[in-house]
């Protein structure tokens, strides 16, 4: 039997699962698939719109309604937890300030807040006076360079001053006879020195005018072209996270897992949990659709990080009943009549649906613990949506550190 | 073949259940973040494009004739956060592609697994010199397409049942009942060793050893998309397997043919059979098995050192299996061996693939990351799962690459001691 099992291997399992391995527990993590922490921008965002533009994570943190994922953990846990993600990662990967969001430019040229970002992104953070030289890549259709530097030039900083913006373009194929390539092509080409060398001439010769020279976010899928890149372009450069398959993302996925496998962790990726068989009120095995039939995994805890509707483990049946499909959790709404908005763009009540728990992080009914053994983290907590108040890296990784905390110091 | 088969395939493919589960793919990417061979060539559009895309448009045509580049290496399907069944899909529309425009010889020469190794047994010096030999290597792609530096088998001149009659009788008395002992061609007739070494852990652990004559799983000629052939070929072994004992574990020392007694005869053909849903749900591979008893309590771990660092290569047909690594997790409970796990997704072989003209290169470049790391770290052993593989690492790297179980075999003191290459 092992100590844990953590259900998820997006950001909220993955960290979970590394900090209860840290801790000398043995873990298996099992996944349907990998989680959304590779489609991402690769950065971590802890709070950027409630709704109006925050600029201090941490003290809209403090402030959040009391039914927010937030409100139980409070501003000094969140900061503790996404600064260890910080430092585990290393400043390879992510830098900045808990305290203080960044400003981005995004593909489409508006400013996004996120509290920690690449080291590669953060010479775009927009202050007064700030100007771009944008260049695209014609062969890649997801930078359109005249869009962005068009946008940013009419944005104001959040200081109030002005933004400048240049827009040019580089005509390099990646791999010759490609129509279509994507940024992930871009990337894998650029992890290629000879490439990246003659990718930072044709910028230089191409770039207009602009402090920065902003990029599309294919600056190798290992980390430190940028550097190289910058080096040779002779100026400050930055990338900006394109559409899926997002390059920045993939490097930030790739980099946990890679910790949490160096940390012993079992990974059984591939392998759907459709249900579970109890001892009393505790949660005794979990069944993981394996090859070859269903197996019983067997623990003393579990943590069950199955992100939410985007990843199926919320789901609506053509009733329009809102069932948890593992468990059988009780959800903060039973039925999604009237919780899908009018347009594609309004905001859809129905993605604010999920689990509530006690301050240990455990489902609860009413105010009673579904069952103790059992911890929620990430996607399947009940709250804003969290793509409109980008606050889902945050949570997912400070409800991932409160579970394995929890299971640490044995919450009962 | 042809129209008839074409038809025939196509009819499964639509009617199958995996095509339902395209209706989930959200276009997320992850699959194309994965896919081996389409972050190495641009002759492949991935398996978005061909999988859950272009089966929207296969309406009586194949379209993106792209997916016979597919290497039907599992990756798509296991990284997959919605269910999608893309390998599955590739698998199938790749079927379908090649009874309409015809399997060329070699696709059919190549999958005849046992056969080969029946051939060459008595004739294995013979054989195997011939395949050693650059002219004849040459004449073989001209011919029939095999690339003439592809890694080919070495024919072992004992095939494994000549060695179990000869051997003197087992002296223990079981203490943990019998299991069925599933060693695939390659441990009958090429990587023998593989198989003598498991039989002798598992009999020294104290079960009843039992070996059943058995065949092909069929798992070559349904990547070559040779669908009637691999039915026959896994039902006749799924009957041998099943022949000496009912409800003990199947326990296996060919890494990807496990896979396809598993899931993928299921999943990819199509077959419900109860005697193959009964096999695959008993089947373990050999590490599987063994770590199994270990987190029961159940393994001894009297091992011996073995002072070695090693680098170890899950194959791709093994990771889709969903056991986690259970080859490596075994390994290290062996003292003195530090275990240097590759991440790589593949190691370009994909069962026959790598082998072909056309695709060879791909294959190379594939595996290149796993080449590079056992060049960095070997100490003139790697370890592997599967016969091919092994044979792809072996032929690429020029170091010596055995399965697992051979170091369980050494560090319980069972007699051999595993001759590392010399190192470069
Ligand atoms: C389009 C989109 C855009 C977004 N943009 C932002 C943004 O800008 N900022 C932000 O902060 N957040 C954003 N989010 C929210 C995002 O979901 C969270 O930030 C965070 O990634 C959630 O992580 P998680 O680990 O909880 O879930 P996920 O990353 O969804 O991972 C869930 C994991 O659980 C697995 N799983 C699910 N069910 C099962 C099962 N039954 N058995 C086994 N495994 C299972 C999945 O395979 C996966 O591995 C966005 C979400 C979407 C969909
Ligand atoms: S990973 Fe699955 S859901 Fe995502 S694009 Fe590929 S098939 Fe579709
Ligand atoms: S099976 Fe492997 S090679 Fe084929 S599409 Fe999927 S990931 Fe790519």
């Amino acid at each position: 039997m092992r100590d844990v099992v953590v259900i998820g291997a997006g950001l909220a399992g993955l960290t979970a699962a590394l900090r209860l391995a840290r801790a000398g527990r043995s873990v298996t993590l099992v996944a349907r698939g990998v989680g959304g922490l590779s489609l991402a921008q690769g950065t971590i965002d802890i709070l950027g719109y409630t709704p109006e533009r925050v600029l201090r994570p941490l003290d809209a943190v403090a402030a959040v309604p009391p039914e927010h994922p937030y409100a139980g953990l409070g501003p000094d846990a969140v900061a503790a937890a996404v600064t260890w993600l910080r430092d585990e990662l290393g400043s390879e990967l992510l830098v900045g300030d808990p305290a203080v969001n960044l400003h981005l430019p995004t593909a489409l040229g508006a400013l996004r807040p996120t509290a920690l970002a690449q080291p590669s992104m953060v010479a775009a953070d927009a202050r007064g006076g700030l100007t771009y030289a944008v260049v695209g890549v014609r062969q890649l259709k997801d930078f359109p360079a005249d869009l962005v530097a068009g946008n940013l030039a009419r944005s104001t900083a959040p200081d109030g001053g002005p933004l400048g913006a240049t827009a040019a373009w580089v005509d390099l194929p990646a791999r010759p006879g490609e129509a279509d390539p994507s940024g992930l092509t871009y990337a894998r080409s650029l992890d290629d020195a000879a490439f990246a060398d003659r990718f930072a001439v044709a910028v230089r010769d191409a770039a207009g005018a602009g402090d920065v020279v902003l990029l599309p976010g294919v600056l190798g899928v290992r980390p430190g072209a940028g550097r190289r890149l910058a080096e040779l372009i002779g100026r400050p450069v930055a990338e900006v996270p394109l559409l899926p398959p997002s390059v920045p993302g993939l490097r930030l996925a790739d980099a946990l897992r890679a910790r949490v496998a160096a940390a012993g962790v079992r990974i059984l990726l591939g392998s759907a949990v459709t249900g579970f068989t109890a001892d009393g009120d505790r949660v005794a095995t979990v069944t993981v659709a394996a090859a070859g039939g269903p197996r019983a995994l067997a623990a003393s805890d579990f943590v069950y990080a199955p992100g939410g509707f985007e990843s199926g483990a919320l789901a609506v049946d053509s009733r329009g009943a809102i069932a948890e499909t593992v468990f059988g959790l009780p959800l903060t709404a039973a039925d999604a009549a009237g919780l899908v908005g009018p347009r594609y763009w309004a905001p859809h009540p129905l993605f604010e649906v999920g689990v509530r728990t006690d301050a240990a992080g455990r489902p609860v009914a009413g105010d009673k613990v579904v069952h103790p053994n059992l911890y929620v983290a990430g996607g399947i907590l009940a709250g804003p949506e969290p793509w409109r108040e980008k606050s889902g890296d945050g949570i997912a990784v400070a409800t991932a550190v409160r579970a394995a905390a929890m299971i640490e110091g044995g919450a009962r | 073949m042809s129209r008839a088969e074409a038809d025939r395939l196509r009819q499964r493919l639509n009617n199958e259940l995996q095509r339902l589960t395209l209706d989930e793919c959200v276009k997320c990417t992850i699959c194309e973040q994965s896919c081996p061979v389409a972050g190495v060539t641009a002759l492949f559009s991935g398996p978005k494009f061909v999988g859950p895309q272009a089966e929207r448009f296969r309406h009586g045509a194949s379209v993106d004739l792209s997916v016979d580049y597919c290497s039907s290496c599992g990756t798509c399907t296991v990284v997959c956060p919605q269910g999608v069944h893309v390998a599955e899909l590739n698998s199938l529309a790749r079927a379908v592609l090649k009874a309409e425009r015809g399997v060329p010889l070699r696709d059919r020469l190549i999958t005849r697994t046992t056969l080969m190794g029946r051939a060459m047994t008595p004739v294995a010096p013979v054989a195997n010199a011939v395949l050693d030999n650059r002219l004849a290597r040459t004449a073989l792609e001209k011919v029939v397409g095999v690339h003439a530096d592809a890694p080919m088998p070495t024919a072992h001149p004992e095939p494994l049942r000549a060695w179990l009659k000869r051997r003197p009788a087992p002296t223990r008395t079981p203490t943990r009942g019998p299991v069925v002992f599933f060693h695939g061609c390659a441990g009958g007739y090429f990587e023998v060793e593989a198989a003598r070494c498991a039989i002798e852990v598992l009999e020294h652990l104290g079960f009843e050893v039992l070996v059943p004559e058995q065949g092909c799983c069929g798992l070559a000629e349904q990547s070559n998309g040779l669908f009637e052939q691999a039915t026959a070929s896994v039902r006749k072994l799924v009957a041998q397997l099943r022949a000496p004992a009912t409800g003990v574990p199947i326990v296996s020392t060919a890494g990807s043919c496990g896979g396809m007694l598993k899931h993928e005869a299921h999943e990819i053909l199509g077959l419900d059979d109860p005697g193959l849903l009964d096999v695959g749900a008993r089947t373990r591979d050999i590490s599987e098995f063994l770590l199994e008893l270990h987190d029961a309590g159940e393994l001894p771990l009297d091992f011996a050192r073995i002072d070695l660092r090693l680098p170890y290569h899950q194959p791709c047909q093994v990771r889709s299996q969903g056991i986690g690594v259970p080859a490596a997790e075994l390994l290290r409970l062996i003292p003195g061996l530090e275990v240097v796990e590759s991440d790589a997704t593949c190691c370009g072989i994909a069962g026959t693939y790598g082998l072909k003209r056309e695709k060879y290169a791909i294959a190379q470049a594939v595996g290149r990351p796993l080449f590079e790391l056992v060049a960095a770290t070997h100490q003139g052993l790697v370890a592997c799962d599967t016969e091919t593989c092994r044979w792809q690492i072996a032929k690429a790297t020029g170091v010596r690459t055995v399965h697992p179980i051979q170091f369980v075999h050494q560090a319980y003191g069972l007699g051999r001691v595993i001759a590392p290459s010399a190192v470069r």
